[in-house]
């Protein structure tokens, strides 16, 4: 599962340098300042290479903007908040719930205490890791009477009926109907050891008997372990990509509803507004998927959680790796969607749509994390970038992946996000100016060219 | 220093919305150093053009021109638009949001803050820089969008209907900002229906219809050209009846009691003098200019 970390690497890496690049040109000398009589001081700007200079900045402005605008905000505090507590939750309950010392089973036996029946119960429990303990009943009526009042749990009748006050259905997870799930066939069969006459060494001899182990000539990977780790994981790619998007969809209808994107685009390029937004909101959900991921990391460590054993790390690495691949390939889809509204219901009714396809992909990938046997269907959909994101993680759970198969996928998912870029700012530039009117597929025809100044004389119809 | 002037030209800009020709080969000049005020009926395609000239439409034919070079982005940073449906994010500081449209602009932080004060003291909006600005009047947001549009000195300054629903204070205001920004060396097209208010405002003017050039020049040639105007106020009378029969006299405007007279060039003005006086006493008889509001029907008439 080392492959994973590769492409993780590869991205922090050209993470870092976008970062280091941004960071030098802004301590780059700003040019001399020219002055302005009886009015503001004139700006500084180098008439040279603005543009060029300006696209990435108008994005990185664009960008810190929406970081600011979305983090100052109570709801998504409140919300990582509440996040950071349902997950850590999460880990902590199932642990208590296990390491909790439950109150042991009482199990009554009529007549005098018999040794072999004594050990068998106390085996049973030990299976199943309930602790047990063995109380004698002098008569049947003194058990029955025990299990009414609850104090008994269960009661050994004449070594070969088990009482219990009420049924026990066979799916119950209660820790009698566990406890009674291995009790009853050792009860029997040491039961038909008496039968057959066997003396207590000889019984506690054959009681003694273990299965054999079977040995794979793999290495065990854990696969239960991740299999709930992988579950997980995709809910959370899930919500985040849904919760993100939204976002999206509804600060571009915004900016469109408050007709800002007028006056915006008078000074950026639509692609630029729109890479801003997409990048701002992508760091903002990074850095709150980060957050919760290494919030999860540090209270599994802390409590000995199952969750991350293992290739558990790796897998956590993957999940990120492919939220972030699945929000840069869903959020141009939303901005375009949100550029085509500019009221509340419009955005509602674009919502169900776009979020289909997310959904289908997340139903079916839970339903095989938790089956564990991939169909050939769902390996497909691991490679098509719409799926991917939440198949692949899946994949990747169940060691059904090499590091090449899944490369090939993060390389089919980038591209099919820059197709899905230049789709978007071609719906995006034509759909977001067109206020007061209903924008209909005609209008959003044509390719993303913003128009390019021609010289050629002009024809005149008439 | 005087900012560099500069020629924003439009040439052949046609567009097209389905059968509807929004542009039609239109074709006119803004120079440097003067308030252009930018007319036409509704519907004539003002903010068509405006919105070429950022190349927020398609084009499907013609050029935009500055200084020669024709527009692209690096020309569109250095322009300042405020468009005729207000937009500002509602929700976001007053302040804030200049400097944030200073920095899209090209400016870097600390000019955009000092810029950002300046222009908000200016404007005499000063105390509202730290509210949100839905929190602010209508006149008031309206400042902040000039604010907005000026912060970096834009050479070219385009307003679709800044003066829209201002009162005499937000028009004095912004009206003489317009002025000082093209004594400045900027080079101002702004569209207005207020036409007295581009009269006082403007040097030259540039009027369109259905797409096309109607009228351009000064203000002065287009108020001193065409037939001879009589304004007459006689007393007590408002319907202007008397003038209606005399032969070469047309009644252009009658407003307040003021009856504004069109005379053709054979017209001896002592005969209008005549039937004034029979129609009550003469308060007032001057010749005058051409209204801008009468070049204006004259043109789309």
């Amino acid at each position: 599962m080392r492959f994973v970390l590769i492409p993780v690497i590869v991205a922090v890496a050209i993470g870092l340098r976008v970062l280091l690049w941004q960071r030098r040109r802004k301590r780059q000398p700003v040019a001399e300042t020219s002055e302005h009589e009886g009015a503001p001081p004139q700006p500084l700007r180098t008439p040279r290479g603005f543009a060029v200079g300006a696209n990435l900045g108008s994005v990185g402005l664009v960008a810190r903007r929406e970081v600011l605008e979305r983090v100052r905000g109570r709801i998504f505090r409140f919300g990582t908040l509440i996040i950071l507590l349902v997950v850590g939750a999460a880990i902590v309950i199932p642990k208590i719930h296990t390491s909790h010392s439950t109150p042991p089973q009482q199990v009554g036996v009529v007549g005098a205490p018999n040794q072999e029946l004594t050990q068998v119960i106390k085996y049973s429990g030990k299976q199943v890791k309930i602790p047990v303990e063995v109380v004698s009943e002098p008569t049947q009526q003194a058990a029955e009477e025990a299990l009414r009042s609850g104090k008994l749990d269960a009661a050994v009748v004449a070594g070969d009926t088990i009482l219990v006050y009420q049924p026990v259905s066979s799916d119950s997870k209660s820790d009698t109907a566990t406890l009674l799930e291995v009790l009853a066939p050792e009860l029997g069969v040491l039961h038909a050891y008496q039968q057959a006459g066997l003396s207590g060494t000889q019984i506690e001899q054959v009681a003694k008997a273990r299965p054999v182990p079977v040995e794979s000539l793999q290495a065990n990977n854990n696969k239960d372990v991740n299999k709930g780790t992988s579950v997980i994981g995709v809910i959370l790619i899930f919500l985040m990509i849904t919760q993100y998007n939204t976002w999206i969809l509804m600060g571009v209808m915004q900016e469109k509803a408050s007709r800002v994107v007028e006056v915006l685009l008078a000074a950026v390029r639509p692609i630029q507004l729109l890479g801003g937004k997409v990048l701002g909101i992508g760091l903002v959900a990074m850095g709150q998927a980060a957050l919760i991921a290494g919030f999860a990391f540090v209270v599994s460590k802390a409590v000995g959680s199952d969750l991350l054993r293992g290739t558990g790390g790796l897998l956590l690495l993957s999940d990120l790796l492919w939220l972030v691949l699945g929000y840069a390939f869903y959020s141009w889809l939303y901005a375009a969607a949100g550029s085509t509204a500019e009221r509340q219901d419009q955005v509602q009714t674009l919502a169900l749509p776009l979020s289909l396809p997310i959904l289908i992909a997340y139903i079916y990938s839970i339903t095989v994390a938790s089956s564990g046997s991939p169909s050939l269907l769902f390996k497909v959909l691991a490679y098509l970038p719409p799926t991917a994101p939440f198949a692949m993680p899946v994949l990747v759970g169940l060691d059904q992946v090499t590091w090449w198969q899944f490369l090939i996928s993060v390389v089919l998912a980038i591209a099919g996000t820059v197709v899905m870029a230049w789709f978007a700012a071609g719906i995006y530039r034509r759909a977001v100016l067109k206020s007061g009117q209903r924008v209909s597929l005609r209008d959003l025809r044509g390719g993303p060219r913003r128009p390019r100044p021609t010289s050629t004389p002009t024809v005149d119809p008439a | 220093m005087n900012r560099v002037g500069g020629l924003l030209e439009l040439e052949g800009l046609r567009r097209t919305f389905g059968s509807l020709v929004a542009l039609d080969d239109l074709t006119f000049t803004v120079p440097s150093g003067r308030v252009v005020g930018f007319l036409g009926p509704n519907g004539a395609g003002k903010t068509t053009t405006m919105r070429a000239i950022f190349g927020l439409i398609d084009l499907d034919a013609g050029v935009v021109r500055w200084n020669g070079t024709p527009v692209g982005p690096a020309q569109w940073q250095r322009f300042g638009y405020m468009p005729e449906e207000r937009g500002l994010y509602p929700g976001m500081l007053v302040g804030e949001q200049v400097e944030y449209l200073g920095r899209l602009h090209g400016m870097s932080p600390n000019d955009a803050a000092s810029a950002t004060r300046a222009w908000l003291e200016r404007l005499e909006i000063a105390d509202r820089a730290t509210s949100k600005v839905e929190a602010l009047s209508h006149g008031n947001q309206q400042r902040v969008q000039l604010a907005a549009a000026l912060i970096h000195e834009p050479e070219l300054l385009v307003l679709d209907e800044p003066l829209s629903g201002l009162d005499p204070t937000g028009i004095d205001a912004i009206g003489h900002v317009l002025v000082d920004q093209a004594r400045a060396g900027c080079c101002v097209l702004f569209s207005s229906h207020q036409l007295d208010l581009v009269e006082d405002l403007c040097e030259q003017v540039t009027i369109i219809d259905h797409g096309r050039l109607v009228v351009s020049g000064t203000v002065d040639d287009l108020a001193s050209s065409g037939a001879r105007r009589l304004v007459v106020r006689i007393e007590g009378e408002r319907t202007a009846d008397w003038a209606r029969g005399l032969k070469g006299v047309s009644v252009s405007e009658v407003a307040a009691g003021e009856v504004r007279l069109v005379l053709d060039d054979a017209v001896d003005s002592d005969v209008v003098l005549r039937a004034a006086m029979a129609a009550g006493r003469v308060t007032e008889f001057t010749f005058a200019r051409r209204r801008l509001s009468e070049v204006f029907r004259g043109a789309v008439g």
